[in-house]
């Protein structure tokens, strides 16, 4: 089990050493920071350029620069915000609790939500009420988050005046967003539910739960729905790393102000080092739990240590 | 009975003085999208707009411009051009404070543009502005001079605004400069009072300036740069104005169609232009690019797409820019002597020219697809080739690798042709990759030296009518200004460039 441990965690640094390998690389193809900087000033020369050039660290070799990253990595420190000097964990420090406090918010809605109806449309499959949910998962489906936000903000805030239409102040802020991200992840979820149950439904302690003549809720929710959790929480912790990186969109319209919002001010700034902390730290978060969901197989089921 | 009812009466009567009182507290407060968070307040760290929009209430230069754009005394009450205009010496406004009760004089002068011009001005973008600046020389408590390696024309226009605002030496030498940034001091008629970065800046009257106590309590400046946010925060009553560019042209209708609120315009020093490469292509020969300016019928362009919000120009400059001449004609829409011009040139139908646009500016996209087909009907096929905005101003116009035709956005908030001009029209310069004209160059270099002000506006007014002779850039419009601005909101001038001064401005309740 150790050796299967250390093998995950050294394959996990080497992915965040990729990642931000890539992402260091990539976004400094895409244009110069000074230049940035310095649009506006108007009578700016390539020596003012270089000038900042240099007090930004934009002289060095990009390996010294990535090098010089990494190392600040392994003591906490990404470093400071181009624009404006901000030490990039405190900007961070700020961002992540919005972030996670959404995903969290989002994520319960969908589970709230998909489990009942994934059940309902299970046990009445090919009825009325599973086509109906199943229509309207399609539906949810359908609908792209940045459309779904707006319409939600027309019709609550600004229609009927009842939420606020932007901003993090509290629950009634916490109510759109994780609306919005809720009703896409629950359309998916849904889905899922339903088929899991269905399998599950199939099973034959299930038909033996029903010969001995337990009651129809006691199977289902006894019997089948924990039998079905497995794979379900599997799939929700996977899907909340997904979800991290799904949010700007959604934090952008409702001006959350969270890593999305900050990792897409970085990526129009040219801020390198905003950007290559967002993504590292977001990278970290995805990569903690497909470790922590591996480890648990690996407890679980000695076949996969094996692998 | 009685008397225990008289003392509730009495209770519920104290309770709604409190919440009469609380009211009328809140009464003089605004909150006002802006669409950016600069990171740093610090004056010498930045050239975003947005800084300046809101730093304008924090800060004061020596000299201030309102929206009348009139330059006005600030913290100078008078100067005066010494030595051929290579010395200025100003006479500084007594009784100043800071807002940490700092004293305001000459030696706070001084540190400013010491700071500006030596290490920490050097790791920002604002030093390159005040170069001509050699020293900063205290005379007295209230008297500074500053030393001039060069006149500079347009240097007390800068001394309005952005890196040449007055910082206070005591804070900064205390508490350094990453405490600046994060709270910064100043001599404005608001001082801050907390900042959340990324997410608002909340600021208080400073009743202690020298202009005379705000008539607001206190000022919210929240960030948030999606402007159908912005929009729907106006809507809902809970931000007060929204400053540009935030608010697109296609959102005017929406607001105006909106109880208690409604779009305010001013006309902007930001221009629009289509330039041209005049080294190869078609566009190398003068004829052709007259041609096709003459092909577009720009006021139509204005009228439909900009909803009205601009005004032509004829030169690469607005009608409040020093140097434009108000006189000068831009080229008539003319399709027909356009097409004669194209024949003369020997250009034939069908001939090809690609506009290289930005690609997230939609209302522009839209600009270029009607110049487009304004030039079909000229007999020339135009496509439209989007990039990244980046990507447009850092690796394709400075490198030379544009098509025939590309888009030029300039803002221009000194007002003064001088920097658009010399930037645009100069030999080796950035922003011109194609032109070389050793006449035009004389002429940007002369004006420079020149300190007679009227002398210097009828150079810079030939240089314009020189650029539109030899049809450097197919000038568009200027675009105005547009404020999303809640009725609650009394004595709103909207500034030019963004720099709203709040400091008569009230609200109702």
């Amino acid at each position: 089990m150790a050796k299967f441990l250390l093998y995950r965690i050294l394959q996990a640094v080497f992915v965040v050493i990729a990642v931000t390998l890539i992402v260091s690389f990539a976004i400094r193809l895409t244009g110069d920071p000074a230049v940035m900087l310095a649009q506006g000033a108007g009578s700016i020369t390539e020596a003012d350029l270089d000038r900042i050039r240099e007090a930004l660290g934009l002289n060095q070799s990009f390996l010294t620069q990535y090098i010089g990253f990494l190392r600040g990595l392994v003591v906490g420190d990404f470093g400071r915000s181009f624009m404006g000097g901000t030490p990039v964990s405190d900007l961070i420090g700020r961002a992540l609790p919005a972030t996670l406090a959404l995903a969290f918010a989002s994520l319960f809605v969908s589970i709230v939500v998909s489990i009942p109806l994934g059940i309902k449309a299970a046990v009445s499959r090919g009825r009325w009420p599973d086509q109906m949910i199943r229509i309207f998962s399609l539906i949810g489906l359908s609908f792209p988050n940045f459309w779904l936000a707006i319409m939600l903000v027309l019709l609550l805030s600004i229609t009927f005046n009842l939420l606020p239409p932007s901003g993090m102040e509290g629950f009634s802020s916490f109510i759109m967003p994780a609306a919005t991200m809720g009703i896409i992840l629950t359309a998916t979820n849904v889905r899922l539910v339903r088929t899991t149950m269905l399998d599950t439904l199939r099973s034959q302690y299930i038909m033996v739960a029903r010969a001995k003549g337990l009651s129809n809720t006691v199977v289902l929710y006894k019997h089948a729905l924990r039998n079905c959790s497995i794979p379900l929480i599997t799939y929700f912790g996977l899907q909340f790393g997904g979800l991290l990186g799904g949010i700007v969109v959604v934090e952008r319209v409702f001006n959350w102000p969270g890593l999305g919002t900050l990792a897409f001010e970085a990526v129009s700034a040219r801020d390198y080092p905003v950007l290559q902390g967002v993504i590292t730290v977001l990278s970290l978060m995805i990569i903690s739990i497909n470790l922590l969901v591996d480890i648990a197989y690996g407890l679980v089921d000695p076949r996969v240590r094996k692998e | 009975m009685k008397k225990n009812k008289r003392v509730l009466n009495g209770a519920i009567a104290g309770m709604a003085l409190s919440v009469a009182f609380s009211a009328s507290a809140q009464a003089g407060s605004l909150t006002i999208a802006s669409p950016q968070d600069p990171g740093s307040w610090d004056p010498i760290d930045t050239f975003l707009v947005n800084w300046a929009s809101v730093a304008t209430n924090i800060f004061d230069g020596l000299t201030y411009r309102g929206p009348d754009l009139e330059l006005v005394p600030g913290l100078a009450t008078e100067w005066e051009e010494l030595d051929e205009g290579t010395r200025i010496r100003f006479t500084l406004r007594e009784g100043v404070t800071f807002h940490n009760g700092e004293p305001f004089n000459a030696e706070a002068v001084k540190f400013t543009f010491d700071r500006l011009l030596g290490e920490e001005g050097g790791q920002g973008p604002q030093r390159s502005n005040y170069t001509a600046i050699e020293s900063v020389e205290v005379i007295d408590d209230y008297t500074v001079d500053f030393h001039l390696n060069e006149p500079d024309p347009v240097l007390l226009t800068k001394l309005a605004g952005y890196g040449a605002m007055i910082v206070p030496p005591e804070y900064l030498a205390e508490h350094g400069d990453e405490h600046f940034n994060t709270h910064p001091v100043g001599t404005g008629p608001f001082k801050v009072v907390e900042y959340n970065p990324r997410e608002d800046v909340q600021l208080e009257a400073f009743a202690e300036h020298w202009g005379g106590a705000p008539k607001l309590d206190e000022v919210t400046y929240r960030f948030i740069s999606e402007p159908s946010t912005a929009v729907a925060e106006l809507q809902a009553g809970r931000v007060d104005i929204v400053i540009p560019p935030t608010v697109p042209i296609g959102m005017i209708d929406t607001i105006n169609n909106h109880d208690g609120i409604s779009v305010v315009s001013v006309a902007s020093p930001t221009v629009e232009a289509i330039r041209f490469n005049t080294q190869s292509g078609i566009t190398a020969d003068e004829r052709v690019r007259k041609a096709m300016i003459m092909a577009v019928d720009r006021q139509a362009i204005i009228d439909s797409i900009l909803a009205g919000e601009g005004e032509m120009i004829a030169s690469f400059q607005g009608a409040q820019s020093f140097g434009n001449d108000p006189d000068m004609e831009p080229l008539p829409y003319d399709p027909q002597q356009a097409r004669k011009l194209l024949d003369e040139a020997g250009v034939e139908q069908g001939a090809t020219v690609q506009i290289d646009v930005r690609g997230n500016d939609a209302t522009f996209g839209e600009v270029a697809q009607v110049v487009a087909a304004y030039l079909q009907g000229v007999g020339i096929t135009a496509s439209i080739q989007p990039y990244e905005t980046n990507v447009l101003l850092n690796d394709i116009i400075p490198a030379g690798r544009t098509g025939e035709m590309f888009q030029q956005k300039w803002g221009g908030w000194t007002f003064d042709f001088d920097n658009t001009a010399y930037l645009m029209y100069h030999t080796g310069e950035r922003w011109n990759p194609y032109d070389s004209d050793a006449e035009l160059d004389e002429m940007l270099e002369s004006q420079r030296s020149i300190t007679d002000q009227e002398e210097r506006e009828t150079l810079l007014q030939e240089i314009a009518q020189y650029t539109q002779d030899r049809a450097l850039e197919m000038p568009l419009y200027s675009i105005n200004a547009l404020y999303g601005v809640s009725d609650r909101v009394e004595n709103f001038e909207p500034a030019p460039d963004n720099r709203i001064r709040l400091t008569n401005v009230d609200v109702s309740e």
